[in-house]
């Protein structure tokens, strides 16, 4: 069995006296796509924003390839640790958060040549290699406001690759989409995973779910409900609390 | 506008174009009538001073050279404040940003401090009272520091709206890429928030270059109001000498304002 490329254990999130995440441990194999799903307040955004330390968690650890961090430290050493899980986890949020004031290709190259100190021309030839990759080299020159959201969200999926992350985190990356623009997102969600990418995948995109993702994970309350493969999930979901999830979905199907 | 564009030309116009193109003429009769009032208005003030109020065109002939002297005296005074009101304006908005409470304090002491006090009695703190504890400072530099103290006061507020105004996920994304603090500050949120704040700066530095006559009152600078009212006292001609340094006043905040505009045209295509 491959090691796992992520480990979660025992996580707690306090929001003030709000318990949003209770003990949650999870195991991510590499090149692994994992959907999490759940209603909205399950504490499915908050759990893949602790994996790279946008939410500090109350306690526990996390480990990203072998950087392990323990929760609610402070101080040098966590913040250096910290950094070193950015540097291998790439994220994608609802509302692409593109830099306006730089192009295209200035948003993809930024992390590489300002955080990672590379070449600038060797960053210019990696950003060009992914923006093609998700067929936005055609738009290098635009700036973020002359594009759609689907354009913006390929761009900001480009972007994060062009870190060369070990693992994709995507913060419901389709919400924030016309509905004929989400099927151009997910596609370039798919291509990656195909080239081996390790992905945390949280979205209400229960089509995406069941074709692309290894491993389906159904939160709510703040735990792990129900962590299954699609087929297994979706053909017979134990707890209810999925089962509602499922028959819902399925009803906006037709 | 296009939206109701022709399928065809030749097509009959629709109720909406007909209302939009209608809507178009009052505002064309709106703003040439605005245009006609303020001809009427700058004929009746040169009126006025040709005929029924009597004014020395002597005096004004032979003072225009030396009250327009000012007018470089005036804009070197506004420019120095300026860039130190930029300055610490910015200190003092980042200061308001600040999870440290001591420097949080600091800012706001001292935009309460400065905002609390006139800048008329500023101007005179630099120049009259610090003599007293051995700092003499020339009446040029009382003025910038008094000025670049009190603006840079009331801009901290532009530019803390400015740092406000780019939104938390410009800082997530930035730190998901793994930039430090300050690389976020430098590359994300400051670019951002100059683009914001550029267009209000430009109102207060209009404003700056009216208020520095304020700086005459320490009787050492040599621009355009203390100019004016040397001229005017000396010969008792203070009508003709005020007018004219309020004529120059204005011609240049017209040609600040229309610059301005000009910037802020320019700095809005590149906006979201």
């Amino acid at each position: 069995m491959t090691s796992s490329i992520v480990k979660i254990s025992n996580l707690d999130k306090y929001f003030g006296r709000l318990h949003v995440l209770k003990n949650v441990s999870l195991e991510v194999p590499e090149r692994q796509v994992v959907c999490l799903i759940g209603r909205s307040g399950s504490g499915k955004s908050t759990l893949l924003r602790c994996l790279n330390f946008l939410e500090e968690p109350s306690h526990g650890t996390i480990e990203v390839d072998g950087v392990r961090v323990e929760g609610g430290e402070k101080g040098s050493r966590h913040r250096q640790l910290v950094h070193d899980v950015r540097l291998k986890t790439g994220m994608v949020f609802q509302e692409f958060n593109l830099f306006p004031h730089m192009t295209v290709l200035e948003n993809v190259i930024e992390g590489p040549v300002i955080v990672k100190g590379m070449d600038r021309k060797k960053a210019i030839e990696l950003g060009e290699q992914n923006l093609d990759s998700v067929g936005m080299l055609f738009k290098k020159d635009e700036y973020p406001m002359r594009l759609s959201g689907g354009q913006k969200q390929r761009v900001a999926i480009a972007r994060a690759l062009t870190m060369e992350p070990r693992v994709m985190l995507f913060d419901e990356p389709t919400s924030a989409l016309d509905p004929e623009l989400i099927g151009e997102v997910l596609n370039v969600m798919k291509k990656v995973a195909l080239e081996g990418m390790t992905m945390i995948v949280v979205t209400h995109e229960m089509g995406f779910a069941r074709e692309v993702a290894d491993r389906v994970i159904v939160m709510a309350e703040g735990e792990l409900i129900e962590d299954a493969t699609p087929d297994d999930l979706f053909k017979n979901p134990k707890d209810p609390r999925t089962k509602a999830l499922i028959d819902r979905y399925r009803s906006g199907e037709n | 506008m296009n939206l109701f564009a022709k399928a065809e030309s030749g097509a009959p116009k629709t109720q909406a174009e007909l209302l939009f193109e209608a809507q178009q003429r009052k505002e064309r009769h709106f703003r040439a009538n605005v245009a006609l009032t303020w001809g009427v208005l700058l004929l009746l003030l040169v009126f006025l001073f040709s005929g029924p109020i009597n004014v020395d065109t002597n005096f004004i002939k032979e003072n225009m050279l030396f009250i327009a002297g000012g007018v470089g005296e005036t804009i070197r005074i506004s420019i120095l404040s300026i860039i130190l009101a930029t300055f610490l304006a910015l200190l003092a908005a980042l200061g308001r940003l600040s999870t440290f409470p001591p420097i949080y304090a600091l800012s706001t002491f001292y935009v309460s401090l400065i905002r609390g006090t006139p800048l008329y009695l500023q101007i005179m703190f630099f120049f009259l009272a610090l003599p007293q504890l051995d700092i003499r400072l020339p009446g040029l530099w009382a003025g910038v520091i008094a000025l670049g103290l009190n603006y840079g006061a009331y801009m901290s507020e532009i530019f803390r709206a400015g740092l406000a105004s780019v939104g938390k996920g410009q800082r997530e994304a930035a730190a998901a890429l793994g930039m430090t603090p300050g690389q976020t500050m430098k590359r994300v949120i400051l670019p951002q928030a100059m683009r914001f704040a550029i267009p209000p700066t430009g109102n207060e530095f209009i404003a700056m270059t009216k208020d520095s006559a304020l700086v005459s009152a320490t009787g050492f600078v040599h621009e355009l109001t203390w100019r004016a009212v040397k001229v005017g006292r000396a010969q008792f001609h203070n009508l003709e000498a005020l007018i004219m340094a309020a004529i120059f006043y204005w011609v240049m905040t017209i040609i600040l304002s229309y610059v301005q505009g000009v910037i802020e045209t320019r700095l809005s295509k590149g906006d979201r």
